[in-house]
Order: C-alpha cells, then structure tokens, then sequence
C-alpha cells in the first residue's frame, strides 16, 4: 500500500532542505502531521508569505521586503565603506561586532571553481557596479578563511584595486583569549606566516 | 579481526574535494599515497565544534585513517601534517585544475604513488609561488598524469613508421595513434594540431623554457586530456578564463 499522495508531496518537498534524505524527510513530515499541526500551518503560512515579500536589496544584495534595505538607508552608517560578507549568517555575526559602520555587499556564496560556481553565477559585476557608486572608497573583504574564501576575496581584491578602490581583507589569527598550547597548529602556522612589526 | 583488517592508519593524503552529507556530515574525496583515491565520510565534520574544522582542508598534507570496506569508508582520524604555507591567489586556482582533473579522471582505490608525490610536490611550489605561480608546473602536472593512467603520448617516434622525431620537421597528432609527419606545404587543416619536432624532443626531456614548446604543449594537453574527459568541459578551467576576462 502506498502513501496518500499528498503525503508523498510533502515529503518530497521536504527534501530539498540541505543534508534532508528521503527517511529524514518523512520523519519530518508524521511529526509535523502527528505533533505539531499547528506549528506546520505556521511553517506553511511563512514559507509562503515570505516568499511573497522578500527579495534581495538593490544595494547590498540582503533580504528585505523593500527595494532598498533599512540598513542601506541609514543616515548613520558610514557610506564610504563596504564590507563583502558571504553570507546573511555572516553579515550578522559582523553586526554583533558593534565595531563596524560601513555598509555591506552579501555575495550569497564563494567562488567554488569545483562546484562550477565562478564570477557569472555569483553575479560578481552587480558587487562591482555597487562598489563603484562614487562614494565607497574602502572595500572591505570579509569572506570566510577556506580557499574559497580566499579565492574569491583575492579576485575581488584584483577587480576592486583595479577600479582605484582600497582594499583590505580582514585579518586572521588567534582566536581572543586563546593560548597557544590549546590552539590547532594550523591557525598557528598561519598567525607565524602572517605576523605583523609590533 | 574482521574490524581490525577494515583499518587503515596514518596515510598521508590530500583532500581533492568535500561534499556535506546529511545534516552534519561530510564525504570527503580524498588522494592518497597509498590506496589512490578514497571516499570518506567524516561524521559530525560540520557541527560548529567539531575538531575536523580547519583540518579538513584542500591542497594541506594531512594523514588520514579510516576503516571499512565498501566504497564509502568512514573516517576515524585526521591530522594535519604542516610544513606547508596556505595557497594564495593564482596558486589557488592552478590547485583547484589540479584537484578537478584527478578527481575526473583517476579511478577509486588505485594506488599511484609516484603521480601522488609529482601532486604533493607540484602544491609544495604552489605555495611558496602563490601569485606568480607558473604555468609550466601544470603541464609537467598534466604530462606526468598522462604518463600514470597509462594514456602514453607516444612522442618518440612517428606512429607509421619507426623513424625518430627530426627537430626542423613538423608533426601533425592524433589521439590514440600518435604523430604523422605533417606537410605543411598543403597549409594547415582545420581542427588540426601541428607540431614541431623542436617541442616534441623538448616534451618528451619536460623541457619547457622555450615559448613555442609552452604553447604547443598546452595545446596539445588540452587536446588529449579533453578527450580522456569525454569533452565534458572542466569547471576550474571555465572559472578561471572568467575571472581573468572580468
Ligand atoms: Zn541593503
């Protein structure tokens, strides 16, 4: 006997969430039936309202629900800089920062030659565009310390330069209140071949 | 004594590329000197603490040791080996052509020991290169993987007859059977690569310091390795010319 076909919908739509298998996703889909209705009306009713209203800002490439975000349109933030964060995840954890300014550019992944994601899929000339409005004049690269990251943030760095920017990458070491006895030998190994004069 | 058969320890290897799994998993294809190319899944690699972060990294010598017997082992350690500086820019993206033709062309578990240290060696100059990284370490690359997979290139001599490459003559290749002399009085065909007997003697010594020998000899790389994949084209290549034409 095979399952009521709107059932068998739900847990094929169930899978296209990362890391989900057809036997995760049915687990999924009996506890929203069986535990949680009311949490999977709610699910469903965000999905389907986000999707309606979100999009990506103009500026910095972040969801919002206007054309231009709330952050990209403050008087408070500091125009002249840019910083380029990989992801949403990221850009919030350089807000928690309470150091940073600047505006930002989300690219929405790195370049991943492997996975065939290069400067087309990325959309690499809308960061350009954004970045030569007139009024950025440091861009700031902030992608992760993976050789993806560092691909894309040393492409970046050559097209930015290129068109008369300043470019700085954020810096990589220790992480704060660590000692080196507990550290992995790898981020020491980088933190030697990247010392700065003191 | 099943268990401990299954195991293998403390392989010095590099990672060609990773793939996440499940929810907090990861498949990792990895070169090994020993055991060629192995797939294994690293367990929890991706939760937020997890001790593989930062060790599971391309183009490092790390030392792998896994067990079981499928085609899908599972890792139980990885150790980072060192003594070598992360890649930068130019560098990245040879490694990156690098890790695509092995992982496109190289069989699973089919050990190739001499083609692993060319590898190990040819990232050990990448790294210290990084920006001003040289091409020439990519064909004697693509050459010595050739050379491994057992498709020769049967450069030494003439394939209708025994007569040795003369220096002034030209050749003209083709896949599987080798060189032809070419009469270039005729003019060049379509489609054809012609040789000069001058690069053929410099290719077959991995000679590269002549401009013409660089050039015919990616010519003739690329031919012969678009055959061996099928004519599907290579990601890291596509990527590269893209960036570069930005
Ligand atoms: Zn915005």
């Amino acid at each position: 006997m095979s399952a009521p076909s709107s059932l068998e919908a739900l847990i094929e739509a169930l899978r296209c969430l990362p890391g989900v298998g057809p036997k995760s996703a049915q687990r999924m889909a009996y506890y929203l039936l069986q535990r949680d209705r009311q949490g999977a009306a709610r699910l469903g009713q965000a999905l389907t309202h986000s999707l309606q209203v979100l999009r990506n800002c103009a500026r910095c490439n972040n969801y919002t629900e206007d054309e231009v975000c709330e952050r990209c349109q403050s008087p408070r933030r500091d125009a002249t800089q840019l910083c380029v964060v990989e992801s949403p995840a990221d850009l919030n954890m350089m807000e928690q920062t309470h150091v940073y300014q600047g505006l930002y550019f989300c690219l929405m992944g790195r370049i991943a030659p492997l996975d065939g994601v290069g400067p087309r899929e990325l959309k690499l000339d809308r960061l350009l565009d954004r970045a030569c409005d007139g009024v950025v004049k440091e861009v700031i690269l902030a992608t992760n310390f993976t050789n993806e990251g560092e691909a894309t943030a040393h492409y970046l760095g050559e097209l930015l330069r290129a068109r008369g920017l300043s470019v700085s990458r954020i810096a990589r070491g220790l992480p704060v209140g660590s000692e080196l006895e507990h550290t992995d030998a790898g981020t020491i190994a980088q933190a030697l071949v990247e010392r700065r004069p003191l | 004594m099943a268990a401990l058969k299954n195991r293998v320890l403390h392989q010095t290897g590099h990672v060609l590329h990773t793939l996440p799994y499940r929810e907090t998993s990861l498949i990792i294809e990895a070169f090994t000197r020993e055991h060629g190319r192995v797939a294994l899944m690293a367990k929890g690699a991706r939760r937020p603490h997890s001790s593989l972060r930062g060790v599971i990294m391309e183009f490092l010598p790390l030392e792998f040791s896994w067990s079981g017997q499928g085609e899908l082992k599972t890792l139980t350690h990885c150790e980072w080996l060192g003594g070598q500086a992360l890649l930068r820019g130019r560098a990245l993206m040879f490694a990156y052509y690098m890790n695509e033709l092995l992982l496109r062309l190289l069989p699973r578990e089919d050990a190739h020991p001499a083609l692993f240290d060319h590898y190990a060696a040819t990232l050990a100059a990448l790294s210290i290169q990084a920006d001003a990284a040289d091409e020439v370490l990519l064909r004697r690359f693509e050459h010595a993987l050739l050379r491994e997979l057992g498709y020769g290139l049967h450069i030494e001599h003439c394939a209708d007859s025994d007569e040795s490459i003369q220096p002034v003559r030209h050749y003209h290749y083709e896949i599987e059977r080798g060189l032809i002399h070419a009469d270039l009085r005729q003019g060049a065909e379509d489609g054809r690569l012609y040789i000069s007997g001058r690069t053929l003697i410099a290719l077959q010594a991995d000679d590269y310091s002549e401009a013409e020998t660089r050039q015919q000899s990616k010519q003739l790389m690329r031919m012969l390795l678009n055959h061996y994949l099928n004519g599907q084209p290579l990601q890291a290549r596509r990527v590269f010319k893209e960036l570069q034409e930005l």
